[in-house]
């Protein structure tokens, strides 16, 4: 049975939606489609939750001054420009309007049709409108799912940067999701796009948290161990960003290597499953990767963190070892952010045409091994950049910031060219210059770049190009804060 | 999430007594079917829950043994004959011993199973006793349904404290209480978190039944 309503928001405008019987169902609300279903209209489980005044007092902040989808100009998040706002529409699913009648709800776009399952994605299962919750592509369940829809290790590299910059984005603004988990964050591996959804229980300054209990495997530590405790019990450990810190990096872990980080075999109490999980996620939580203590490490554990080359391994040993326990010495979602676009630049494509993951981190020369299929690469030259930025206090003096892993056609960005521009959301993504091999010498070409030097200075105007050799220098532009690359050339 | 082979097991007790003949066993097969499709959609509930039927009419058999639901195939079920409530209730604790695995110092166990039981009438087996050692022993959270007018709700409170009526024995009714199920199925299978020992959480029964106190 289907039935057309009205929902009132609260600038007066009314909208239709369809009520079905039994609509989907969370563990806050529930969802009914427009009739074009290019938006949800989102009721509470609970009522009561849709009469309280902080309930009202949230959504009110998340729908306008801290809407990161709506430019600042339309009563969107400061600083917030149109530009920015498209940006962040594609990475978030975020209320759009509160609903003031029949009772207290949200609007929210609808997502795009790539975070659905269509007839094809499974042979098995009839997968088709399903929305594409991560753990279907992080766990056993892979196995039901065609080959086209699990992208590769390149594609899962690519969420987690825009995973870490959306919840970086929230965080800038010291807002909190409260609940990140597999089930909040849709993923589409095959295109490397994902949307964090549920974006109406965030935990906003200076207004009461929400009662959110969060998702076993993402709950943060603390949080599950001081569970029990009431809310009035200043030793009870709430939602906040630091909780997120948690559930990132343990999304980000899942999507790199389809396993969760401390489920291992480590039995933490013989008395029920519920006991030994409550500590295996809480308050005895071990990594299954801890270096210092194997007692939760699953037999021939391949790949691994090192796999990832040391920026990302760190981060990892920085989140669930030194920090899981220690919520303040959790890596900043920028940290994240940062490290995994810097771990970008370090992808090699796989030489074995049959490796499922197609890419990996070539962080050692010296070892180029793919460590999902174990080939290794032979024949080859291996192209390395070494980017040098000049020491704002001692002039002259080129210290190392980044490096890079560069292939026929690899692009170069402002982020390459300067050291004061970031990769963020903010970044120019037309490309500066390019790497290519050409009757066997690599060259770099200059597209854009302006004040561009050869290794022995003479100027690279673009349309021109730099032979590419191993040892050489050079300036990829002598403006203000432009690097100086120092290019490797190894054969293996 | 690999679990190391932790499941969630959940047992349906389906009454198949001569009262619940015609439309009712229809829309009861119905109901598992609609249960196992929309549990295979959900990737926790996939990956996690393992289903069997242990069906009840002069006598209690389990028609499907606990089995992952990727594999599980529908059992055939006709209706006919007594309610032998009390031998299907032998036969749970029977099949929870044999084939759910116990946490100990060396291994993983199971997350405690899930029972569903449905029925429409009185019992004509001697029942108190399997109930009583059921209610005592809790090796699972156990959630009754009595459907229609003739089940006796107080031989149910005997099993368990969550018990639920549905007012007719009608096909919506049973397709109302599969999808309520399955909603409380795919809800264990996300939260088994916290409160080791606590009262489970499920979804509010559909509209209709009721909540026996």
């Amino acid at each position: 049975m289907a039935a057309n309503a009205q929902a009132t928001l609260t600038d007066g405008r009314k909208i239709p939606y369809v009520i079905k019987d039994n609509p989907p169902r969370g563990g806050m609300k529930y969802t009914y489609f427009a009739p074009d279903k290019s938006y949800v209209v989102q009721f509470f489980n609970n009522p009561n939750v849709g009469l309280d005044a902080n309930t009202r007092a949230r959504l009110e902040a998340i729908t306008g001054r801290y809407n990161p989808t709506l430019p600042e100009d339309q009563g969107g998040a400061r600083g917030n420009d149109q530009k920015l706002a498209d940006y962040f529409s594609q990475s978030f699913c975020w209320p759009s309007a509160i609903v003031e009648s029949p009772e207290l709800g949200i609007v929210c776009p609808a997502y795009p049709s790539n975070f659905f399952f269509n007839p094809k994605s499974s042979s098995q299962l009839n997968l088709e409108g399903k929305d594409k919750k991560s753990n279907w592509f992080t766990s056993r369940n892979r196995r039901y799912l065609d080959k086209s829809e699990l992208g590769n290790f390149q594609m899962m590299m690519k969420m987690s940067i825009l995973l870490a910059r959306s919840i970086r984005r929230m965080h800038q603004a010291g807002l909190a999701h409260s609940d990140l988990s597999s089930n909040n964050v849709l993923i589409d591996p095959k295109s490397g796009r994902c949307v964090v959804i549920d974006i109406d229980s965030l935990v906003v300054p200076g207004l009461f948290p929400p009662e959110v209990v969060g998702t076993r495997g993402y709950i943060a530590p603390e949080v599950l161990k001081t569970m029990e405790l009431s809310y009035n019990n200043s030793d009870k450990k709430l939602p906040s960003t630091y909780t997120d810190l948690h559930a990132l990096p343990v999304l980000i872990y899942e999507y790199l290597f389809f396993r969760h980080p401390l489920l291992g075999p480590k039995i933490y109490s013989a008395q029920s499953a519920e006991q030994d999980d409550f500590l295996a996620l809480g308050e005895k939580a071990t990594f299954i990767e801890n270096p210092r203590d194997q007692s939760n490490r699953p037999k021939g554990l391949s790949p691994t963190i090192k796999d990832l080359g040391p920026i990302l391994e760190r981060l990892f040993i920085r989140a669930f070892v030194d920090g899981l326990h220690c919520p303040d010495l959790r890596p900043t979602a920028m940290e994240w952010e940062r490290g995994l676009v810097q771990t970008w630049d370090l992808l090699y494509a796989c030489p074995n045409p049959y490796c499922e993951q197609k890419w990996f981190v070539l962080y050692d020369e010296k070892k180029p091994v793919c460590p999902f299929c174990k080939t290794t690469v032979r024949n080859s030259e291996i192209l390395r950049f070494k980017l040098k930025s000049e020491s704002r206090g001692c002039p002259g003096q080129w210290l190392n910031v980044n490096e890079l892993v560069v292939h026929h056609n690899t692009p170069l960005f402002k982020w390459h060219i300067f050291s004061n521009v970031f990769a963020d959301e903010k970044a120019d993504r037309t490309m500066q210059a390019y790497v290519c091999k050409h009757n066997g010498q690599w060259l770099l070409v200059n597209q854009n770049v302006n004040g561009m030097l050869s290794p022995s200075g003479n100027s690279v105007p673009a349309g021109q190009a730099i032979l590419l050799k191993d040892g050489v220098v050079f300036r990829a532009s002598r403006e203000d804060r432009g690097m100086l690359v120092q290019v490797s050339l190894a054969k293996v | 999430m690999a679990d190391f082979g932790r499941r969630l097991p959940v047992y349906l007790l389906l009454d198949c007594s001569g009262s619940m003949s015609g439309e009712p066993i229809e829309a009861v097969k119905q109901g598992v079917k609609a249960l196992l499709s929309d549990l295979r959609g959900d990737p926790q509930a996939l990956e996690t829950a393992y289903l069997s039927v242990i069906t009840f009419d002069s006598t209690a058999r389990q028609v499907i043994p606990l089995t992952e639901l990727m594999q599980f195939k529908e059992p055939e079920l006709n209706a006919g004959g007594a309610t032998a409530l009390g031998g299907a209730l032998k036969l749970l604790s029977e099949c929870i011993k044999k084939e759910v695995r116990k946490s100990t110092e060396s291994q993983k166990g199971d997350w405690r199973p899930l029972v569903f039981l449905l029925t429409d009438g009185e019992p004509t087996d001697n029942w108190q006793e399997p109930a009583r050692e059921l209610k005592e022993s809790k090796p699972a959270n156990i959630i009754a349904c009595a459907a229609g007018a003739n089940a006796d709700t107080r031989v149910l409170k005997q099993i368990t404290e969550s018990v639920v009526v549905m007012n007719t024995v009608s096909a919506g009714d049973l397709a109302q209480f599969f999808a309520w199920v399955s909603g409380s199925i795919k809800m264990s299978s996300k939260s088994l978190d916290a409160k080791p020992g606590g009262a489970i959480e499920l979804p509010p029964p559909p509209q209709g039944f009721v909540i026996v106190p």
